[in-house]
Order: structure tokens, then C-alpha cells, then sequence
């Protein structure tokens, strides 16, 4: 998926003037976020925490070791019957589908949802080489109907209404018109079923991969992933490199954490990891199983003081808890991951310069840390990114000659005094009301009210209350 | 250099992040259990999975647990079922003849109703734990829109860190012979639909969970 994190600013601009997508992504955020809060604090908060710190060193104990888990990962796989492939970046992840594809003599794909099959622009790839591909997620079903990329790495299609869903299947399914939920969603299972039934290949993601026993695991509500993964003759899961975890203890541990902090569920409907696959005797089950173990710009971030972000386990509580998300929506951010984790990935896993106001998307509130499963300091890579942005030029040139100013007159209490007094007395010729007119530095204000100078400076106040104090003294 | 060479190099080659994280200790489970004891487990079990939209019927003779199951059966002649070796119901196969209801291939998805044993259940979160294996296609749980489950009581453990320890009290090579795996906590969901709460998206929109109790203790 080609990124247009460029566009932030403006999507961002047309997100804020859409209430009806504000209130929908603030109504299923705040259910969400407080769903998450009850499951994790179920056992008290004492409780939740240590399950955070634990979740989070089992996540860098296993990122510590990361190569040689994913060997240790490969060996076991494919002593489970999987063959395992390598991917070092898009291109080569659709070439591996493409190909196995051919092997199997694919026509039909039915996929359950994974963001890297969104990082890798898979669907495009396939329907070029005229396979047809069907998102069976409702949620991923619905937005590939629209014509549109997810909003949300849980909930991917968070921003419609229930009355755009309606339209969107009377229109292009001819469903029968109806306001009532359940009959649209089992309208929805027909159609699907019969996708997952004549499919040849099953797409999936992974959640996680146990190195020790080279088990994928999968973690899915609608049995989507079950129906892709247990109908279809070949099974292809697309997992990032660093999804391994080293024992079956720590799977144990965050596969719980995991819809815990997703939705608020003590588990997922369908907790599934998967050891290969049919065996012998057994009834169904694909004849084949792929595990592509996808690089894309991991392995570049993994050296660097960004390296925690791969500890990621894509829950979205950061997501549900960002202020910013919640005025703007998803697809605001223009890549595939969406709200605080999308602000610092993105950068990390396209561009910098082209992302580069989404570091800035940010009130650095500290929830998206405050919230998240495995404890990621998300705040602390946003600020290391914006400093990224100034190192490396890519800021506007008016805000470097700005922080030149502003570093010049701090060095110098004579300049400094100066100037204060200049925006005391300079903040009178101003418009009352919050928009001001900054000129090249308008896009500062537009989104910003310009605070008021008090009347008297701190330095003056202090001078006139040590006087105070003198005089008081002397008495 | 092949990818998995290309990557595998940059990954060794780079500083190691976390180097200093100390070894894993005790760990603390997810979600505790109060009770321990093989009748509050079974009561743990069952207020879970009903608070998951389950329907529990805790039976102590085989003849209630089988009027049960046919009850959900209902007028169908035909359902989806594992081999009755791995349902521990022995006069289950029987009691489908009597009442005239054959047992269709597991791929046929016109079928409404499913019959699984489990491997194991979870007190904890009300969940099913059920491995696939000849004679268990993974079909049954899967496609009808109904999924029956018999469980023996004693097949109840706590919670997923105590079903871990049995996994590994029998080796991880009974693990790996399955390979399929689910843990099944209550119905198929979805809140897709403006979060809107819809059971049965693609799996089953009802759990029959049949929990088969000891009368001898």
C-alpha cells in the first residue's frame, strides 16, 4: 500500500470538519477503551500492571534474541510439515504468493485479516495476475466492497455507519434493505460461505509464532480465520519477523493480554495455533501450509533506539486511547497502521520526510504508553523522531530559523528581556479571538489558540517582589 | 545472499536491544482462580461460558445429558460429529439412531447441528480447548450453526496457564501431533456493524456445552 502520510495535514483538516466520523470513532474508541480497562484491571489494578511488565519482558526478552528464535522458529515449522519462506520486502512477499499460487493452481482466495497483506499490497497483486481475492473479516469485507483501506488495525471499519454499511450491500449486493444488524451480518455469511467453500488458497496472518514448538498462532471472533485456514486446499500466513516468542508460556501470557487489551474479551472466541499441516488420518485441514516470515523494514529498525516498537502485539488500545485519533480517524494517517503506533511506524517502515507530520500528530499525553500491553513508550519515540525530522533538514525552514532565534536570544538575558517585552507589548496590536494571522506560520495557529502574554513578565514580577521583601525586611 | 540470509545477517549484526531483560520468573496467571476445587470449577466453568453467551446443562446421569442434545437436535435428520470414541457420551451413537438422526460428512455445510468432545475446558474464561486429530475433523465446530460440546467435569482445569502445565506434563510432541489447535471461548462474534454485538458471523451463533458430572463423588 503506497503511503500518503503526506497528506496528513489536510486529511486531517477534512476529518476534523466531518462530525458524523468523529462521533462514530469516538463512540466505538470509548467502548472500547473502557472495555479495555475493566479486562485488564479485572483482578485489580495491581494485578493488571504486573501483567503489563510482565507482558512487556517477555516481548524483549524475545526481541533480545530475535535471530535465533526465528531459526529456532523455521526449524520447527518445517519439522511440523509448514514450509517456510523469507520475504525482505513487498515485492518479494507478493512474488512468494504468486508463486505458490501457481504450484497449487490457485483461481479463488479467501483471506482473513492481516495488516502485513495491507503493508504489502497483496490484494493488488493478486487480482493483476487474475486471482480473485475475498476479505472475509466482515469488517475488511466491508471496506474492500467501498473500495477503501482499513481505519483501524482491530476494528477496520470503525469510521462507517451502521446506514453506510446498509447502502454499501443494497447497492453492490443487492441485499434486501434493512436497518437491523444481525440480518445484514447474516446476509453477509452467505455470501461469504460460499467464498470460503469454492477458495483454493486461505490467507492469513499470525498473531504470534512459538519458536520452541514452531506452532502460528492465530487470534480471531468471527471463525474467519478458522474458515481460511481449515477449507481452502492451501494455507499462506504472512507473519512480521518479529512476531516470535521463544516459549509456549509467554504465548500463554500474551495471547490473553492480547484481546484483553483489543477489545475487553478474557479470550478470543477462537484462540487457534496451528502445527502444520493436515497429518495423516486426519479428516480435513489444508494439504500444504506456508509460513512467510516478513521482513519490509523491520530488520532496519532493529538495531535502533526504536527497536521496542517491535514488541508491538497490535492490540490498538494505543489507538482507542489517542486523542488525536479520535478527531481525526484512520485514514487521516494514510498508511496502515493508523493512530499513535501508525505515527511511529509509519516513519519507520516508509518514509521519513514523506510521514513527517505524524510525530507531530501527537499531544504527547502519554496514554498510548499509559495503555498499552507490553508498556512501549510510544511518547518517548515520537519526540526521537521529531528530533530525527530536524537532524536530517526536514523540517520547514522558517521553523529552523525560528529555534535559531529563539536559541540566540535564550543565550543572552539582555536580548531575551527584549524580546519578551516586544511580545507583551507587540501582542496588543493582534486580533482578539483565537485566529491570528501568523502569516507562513498560520498553520501553526489554525489548529491552536495563541495563548495570552500575562501583563507582567516573570522577571518583572520577581524584581518587584524582592523589592517587596527588601522593604518588609527593613521595617 | 539469499532474504533469509540478507536478514538473518542485519538482525546479527545490529545491536542487541533488551540484551539486559532478566530470564522469565514464576509467572503470574492471567486470570486466577479463587477456588481450585473440582466443584467450584465446574460452577466457575459454567458462569463463565453462560456470561459468553453459552448454554451450560450440567447433568449427572448420561441419560439427561443425551435428552439434551437431542433436544437442540429438534426435528433435524441429519448432523455433523466427531468419531463417538472421542465424545466420552457411550450411548450417544445409539441414542442418534433411535431417535432417526444420521451423521452426515464433516464437510457438508447444510448441516445445523455439531457434536465435539473437547480435550480440556477452562474454568477461568469458560472456554473449550479442542485439538483436531482422526476422527475429530475440525469442520464439526466450525461450519453448523449450532455446536454441541460434551465435556467430562474432571476435564475442567482452571485456566490456561494450568492447561499448559498438563501440556507439558504429557510433552510437547502430543501437542504438535495435532495440527489444529482452538481454544473456543463462546460463540462466532463480530462487532463490525458500528460495534454493534451480532453472534454467528461465520461460525456458530449457539454453544451447547454439555458438562458430564460425576454422581460417585
Amino acid at each position: 500500500m503506497r503511503s500518503q502520510a503526506a497528506k496528513f495535514v489536510a486529511a486531517a483538516r477534512r476529518a476534523l470538519a466531518d462530525p458524523p466520523l468523529q462521533d462514530a470513532v469516538k463512540r466505538a474508541t470509548d467502548t472500547a477503551a473502557r472495555k479495555r480497562d475493566l479486562a485488564m484491571f479485572a483482578h485489580g489494578r495491581d494485578h493488571g500492571e504486573a501483567l503489563r511488565q510482565q507482558a512487556a519482558a517477555a516481548r524483549r526478552r524475545a526481541l533480545s534474541r530475535l535471530p535465533e528464535l526465528l531459526e529456532q522458529a523455521e526449524a520447527h515449522l518445517t519439522a511440523n510439515g509448514a514450509t517456510v519462506l523469507w520475504a525482505a520486502d513487498a515485492a518479494e512477499v507478493c512474488a512468494h504468493v504468486l508463486d505458490i499460487a501457481a504450484r497449487h493452481h490457485v483461481r479463488r482466495v479467501t483471506k482473513s485479516k492481516s495488516m502485513v497483506s495491507e503493508e504489502v499490497g497483496l490484494n493488488d497483486a493478486l487480482a493483476e495476475a487474475g486471482i480473485e481475492v475475498l476479505e472475509t473479516d466482515l469488517g475488511e469485507y466491508i471496506i474492500q466492497l467501498a473500495g477503501e483501506p482499513p481505519s483501524h488495525i482491530v476494528t477496520p471499519v470503525i469510521h462507517k455507519s451502521k446506514e453506510a454499511i446498509r447502502d454499501l450491500f443494497v447497492q453492490r449486493l443487492g441485499m434486501p434493505p434493512t436497518d437491523d444488524a444481525p440480518t445484514m451480518a447474516r446476509f453477509a455469511r452467505g455470501h461469504l460461505r460460499a467464498a470460503f467453500l469454492s477458495s483454493d488458497m486461505g490467507i492469513s496472518g499470525g498473531n504470534f509464532i512459538i519458536a520452541e514448538t514452531g506452532t502460528l498462532c492465530l487470534v480471531t471472533n468471527e471463525g474467519n480465520g478458522r474458515m481460511v485456514t481449515a477449507l481452502p486446499r492451501v494455507h499462506v500466513a504472512l507473519v512480521g519477523i518479529e512476531k516470535v516468542v521463544a516459549t509456549l508460556e509467554e504465548y500463554v501470557l500474551l495471547t490473553q493480554v492480547l484481546p484483553r487489551s483489543a477489545t475487553g474479551q478474557a479470550m478470543a472466541v477462537y484462540t487457534h495455533m496451528i502445527n502444520g499441516p493436515r497429518r495423516a488420518g486426519e479428516p480435513d485441514g489444508p494439504e500444504a501450509l506456508y509460513v512467510v516470515l516478513v521482513d519490509n523494514g523491520r530488520s532496519a529498525i532493529y538495531g535502533t533506539s526504536y527497536a521496542e516498537v517491535l514488541g508491538c502485539i497490535r492490540c490498538g488500545a494505543c489507538i482507542n486511547a489517542c486523542p488525536i485519533y479520535e478527531a481525526t480517524g484512520g485514514h487521516a494517517y494514510g498508511w496502515v497502521y493508523p493512530g499513535p503506533i501508525g505515527a511511529v511506524l509509519t516513519p519507520l517502515l516508509t518514509d521519513l520526510k514523506d510521514a513527517s507530520a505524524l510525530p507531530h500528530a501527537s499531544s504527547l499525553c502519554g496514554k498510548c504508553k499509559e495503555v498499552c500491553p507490553v508498556d512501549i513508550d510510544l511518547p518517548r519515540m515520537l519526540l526521537d523522531l521529531r528530533y530525527d525530522l530536524v537532524e536530517a533538514g526536514h523540517m520547514p525552514w522558517l521553523w529552523d530559523a525560528g529555534m535559531r532565534a529563539w536559541s540566540t536570544a535564550t543565550r543572552s538575558p539582555r536580548l531575551f528581556h527584549s524580546a519578551a517585552r516586544a511580545a507583551q507589548i507587540g501582542q496588543g496590536l493582534l486580533p482578539q479571538g483565537r485566529k491570528v494571522p501568523l502569516g507562513p506560520l498560520g498553520g501553526w495557529s489554525a489548529s491552536r489558540e495563541l495563548p495570552r502574554f500575562a501583563r507582567q513578565s516573570f522577571r518583572a514580577w520577581w524584581a518587584a517582589r524582592n523589592q517587596e521583601e527588601d522593604r518588609h525586611d527593613q521595617s | 545472499m539469499t532474504s533469509r540470509e540478507t536478514i538473518l545477517a542485519r538482525l546479527r549484526a545490529a545491536r542487541r536491544p533488551f540484551a539486559d531483560t532478566p530470564p522469565p520468573g514464576d509467572y503470574l496467571p492471567v486470570a486466577p482462580v479463587d477456588d481450585e476445587r473440582p466443584a467450584a470449577l465446574v460452577e466457575h466453568f459454567a458462569a463463565r461460558a453462560e456470561a459468553l453467551n453459552c448454554t451450560v446443562y450440567r447433568c449427572t446421569d448420561e441419560r439427561a445429558a443425551l435428552a439434551a442434545i437431542l433436544d437442540v437436535i429438534g426435528a433435524d435428520r441429519q448432523v455433523l460429529c466427531w468419531d463417538f470414541a472421542h465424545i466420552p457420551l457411550p450411548g450417544l451413537g445409539a441414542a442418534l439412531a433411535r431417535a432417526g438422526v444420521a451423521v452426515a460428512p464433516p464437510s457438508d455445510p447444510s448441516v445445523r447441528v455439531g457434536i465435539t468432545g473437547a480435550d480440556a475446558a477452562l474454568a477461568a474464561t469458560g472456554s473449550l480447548v479442542i485439538a483436531s486429530g482422526p476422527g475429530k475433523p475440525r469442520q464439526v465446530s466450525l461450519l453448523p450453526l449450532v455446536h454441541v460440546a460434551v465435556v467430562r467435569a474432571d476435564q475442567i482445569v482452571p485456566h490456561l496457564e494450568a492447561w499448559l502445565a498438563t501440556v507439558r506434563a504429557r510433552g510437547l510432541d502430543a501437542f504438535q501431533a495435532a495440527s489444529s489447535t482452538v481454544i473456543i471461548s463462546g460463540p462466532s462474534r463480530t462487532a463490525d456493524i458500528a460495534m454493534e454485538l451480532i453472534l454467528g458471523m461465520h461460525g456458530p451463533g449457539e454453544l451447547h456445552i454439555v458438562v458430564l458430572e460425576d454422581t460417585s463423588a
